[in-house]
């Protein structure tokens, strides 16, 4: 269930250190803040494009997946031309579209093991000043990762019960039992754990 | 909170763990109706501030930044199975950061004073102006910057246009408020 | 084997649990039978030191569980009631080589030995599964594999039986019966407890019956019934 999204593929793109591809997803984060005149963030959007195609993604899985916030960038467009005019609204949608588009393509090229090594590097100065330990790090995530699916059995196991005494979408009713069991659940992992690990 | 020299016991680390694994759940199951709020809302703010208030500021803001590097790290944890570093470079990118300041406030602002289980107004009061002044207040000062400066708008525009979704987090704000206070009973019992 | 309680007694929330425990524990098969509340799981968990006696002294193998918990846990293996929340990582492969990792600090001797317990359960084709999508009665085995794989010479378990079906049940009692490890067991199944070696009967924190299965169980029948 707990998927990541990257989608398979052999191009340049793909075989980019994953953590040179986040440098320039934040550099160009950071630059594209200074840009304003339209016709500058076109041609940006049109390289982030050019950067699709060349890692030949799916265009129809994409588009599916960011119909919503596509959405979502039309509706500021129309409030930002409301409030501050056409050319500023243009600037603003074209801007955020390349900034989105980008985040995107380093998501679906990048396998998750290649993000976590990314990770596990970004932790290491934190485990030489002794505040965390990678394999913990690391063990919460598998935890985590372990639970949402069960977790989700179980909303929809609450679900169905309260639907019995017609509250099967009061908040209170729902979220008060999952609470109580995800703690309970705590408690016997912690035990668990701590009777099968040699610390 | 992180101690450098006490390390952080098994219990912590599957609290925040499962806190996180309660957030991905109630931020990807379908939204229920929300009342007062027009549209079903998710209930991923509620999630946040669950945490917040049953972990305490340490604990809420490892489970929340956890939560924020699964996003980012590719796994369809946002609302929607929306990932990674596409919603972090778009306009709700200081939202979702703030989240992990705005649950360690609403941790440490619902620990300030002790009211015992006798006192349940008094305890869900405090507990909806911690999640009020955290995962409301301190998330969208994170988040209208964001918004201005990647839209160009200014910070009065982009304040006005989330301000249509405050009455709705207004109600989270409540019900995990009343939540939080029927958990500690229970587990009391 | 041998486990010892002496005087021991539990408090928990200032309300007595367990009151002046005396015995001594040297069965192959022992069985531990008691209403709900009668203090048996805060029992099985001092074995192990999960819990710590508020007076008294529990030993495993002449080992203070409360001085030396890190030896009496390589020795006890234990199994809890709800398999689910035994199983702690995604895959059922990892999750039961997470438990070897200081005793087989190398990758490829961990895997190795990980697969070796799912084998010997007669489950290895759970391997590469997700630990979400098996069965109740798969969960437990895996959970049992888990535990085996860190070679206790002790086991014991914490009603493993309760949550089942009668067929996945019925496959667990039938593996345990192949296990060469002594165990101690917590249970309500009745029918299984006329399997054990010996049986103790705890109600409301004291030690009221300790006797060969079929004295102990009438006992039980009559008294708590």
């Amino acid at each position: 269930m707990m998927q990541g999204l990257y989608v398979e593929g052999e191009t340049w793109i793909h075989r980019l250190p994953a953590g040179l591809k986040l440098l320039v997803l934040v550099f160009a984060g950071w630059g594209l803040m200074w840009v304003t005149h339209p016709a500058w963030l076109l041609l940006a959007l049109a390289a982030v494009w050019m950067l699709f195609w060349m890692a030949r993604v799916s265009m129809r899985g994409v588009w599916r997946r960011m119909r919503p916030l596509a959405w979502f960038l039309v509706l500021i467009g129309l409030y930002v031309a409301w409030a501050d005019g056409w050319l500023v609204a243009s600037a603003a949608m074209l801007r955020l579209a390349a900034l989105v588009l980008l985040g995107l393509l380093v998501t679906l090229t990048t396998p998750l093991s290649a993000m976590m090594d990314v990770v596990t590097v970004l932790l290491h100065p934190l485990e030489r000043l002794g505040l965390l330990r990678a394999e913990r790090v690391s063990l919460a995530f598998g935890m985590t990762m372990r639970m949402v699916p069960e977790l989700y059995i179980q909303w929809n196991q609450i679900r169905e019960a309260q639907a019995a005494r017609g509250l099967e979408s009061h908040p209170v009713a729902l979220i008060v039992p999952m609470l109580v069991r995800t703690l309970k659940r705590a408690d016997d992992m912690a035990e668990a754990i701590d009777a099968r690990v040699d610390e | 909170m992180l101690n450098k020299t006490a390390p952080m016991k098994t219990r912590d680390l599957v609290m925040v763990s499962l806190l996180t694994a309660l957030i991905v759940v109630l931020a990807l199951v379908p939204p229920i109706p929300v009342p007062l709020v027009p549209v079903p809302v998710t209930l991923q703010t509620l999630g946040v501030m669950l945490a917040g208030l049953v972990l305490g500021p340490g604990r809420a803001g490892l489970a929340v930044l956890l939560y924020v590097a699964m996003a980012m790290v590719g796994l369809p944890v946002l609302p929607g199975g929306r990932a990674g570093l596409a919603v972090l470079m778009g306009p709700t990118g200081g939202f979702l950061l703030g989240m992990i300041p705005g649950a360690m406030l609403t941790g440490w602002l619902s620990r300030r004073i002790r009211f015992g289980l006798e006192a349940p107004g008094r305890q869900i009061t405090l507990n909806f102006f911690a999640c009020l002044l955290g995962g409301v207040a301190l998330v969208y000062a994170f988040g209208i910057p964001w918004l201005a400066s990647v839209t160009g708008m200014g910070m009065t525009k982009a304040a006005l246009a989330v301000l249509v979704f405050v009455p709705g987090d207004m109600v989270k704000a409540l019900i995990a408020a009343t939540v939080a206070y029927q958990v500690a009973r229970h587990i009391e019992a | 084997m041998l486990i010892e309680f002496q005087s021991v007694s539990f408090r928990r929330d200032g309300r007595p649990v367990l009151s002046d425990l005396t015995f001594r524990l040297s069965e192959r098969r022992i069985g531990i039978v008691g209403p709900n509340g009668s203090g048996k799981s805060s029992l099985a968990r001092m074995i192990n030191g999960l819990l710590s006696p508020t007076s008294g002294v529990v030993r495993v193998n002449g080992l203070d569980t409360q001085t030396h918990v890190k030896a009496v846990r390589r020795q006890v293996g234990f199994v809890f009631q709800h398999p689910e929340n035994q199983i702690v990582l995604p895959q059922v492969l990892e999750d039961i080589e997470f438990g070897l990792k200081k005793r087989l600090p190398d990758v490829e001797a961990r895997k190795h030995a990980a697969m070796q317990a799912l084998s010997d359960l007669g489950i290895p084709e759970l391997a590469s599964r997700s630990a979400y999508s098996l069965s109740g009665g798969e969960k437990q085995l895996v959970a049992l594999a888990a535990v085996l794989a860190t070679q206790p010479a002790l086991l014991v378990l914490d009603e493993p039986t309760t949550q089942l079906d009668l067929k996945n049940r019925n496959r667990l009692v039938h593996t345990l019966a192949t296990l060469d490890q002594p165990l101690i067991m917590v249970s309500h199944d009745l029918e299984l407890m006329k399997t054990m070696d010996r049986v103790l009967v705890l109600d409301d924190g004291r030690l009221l019956r300790d006797d060969e299965p079929a004295a102990a169980l009438d006992w039980y029948r009559s008294h708590c019934g």
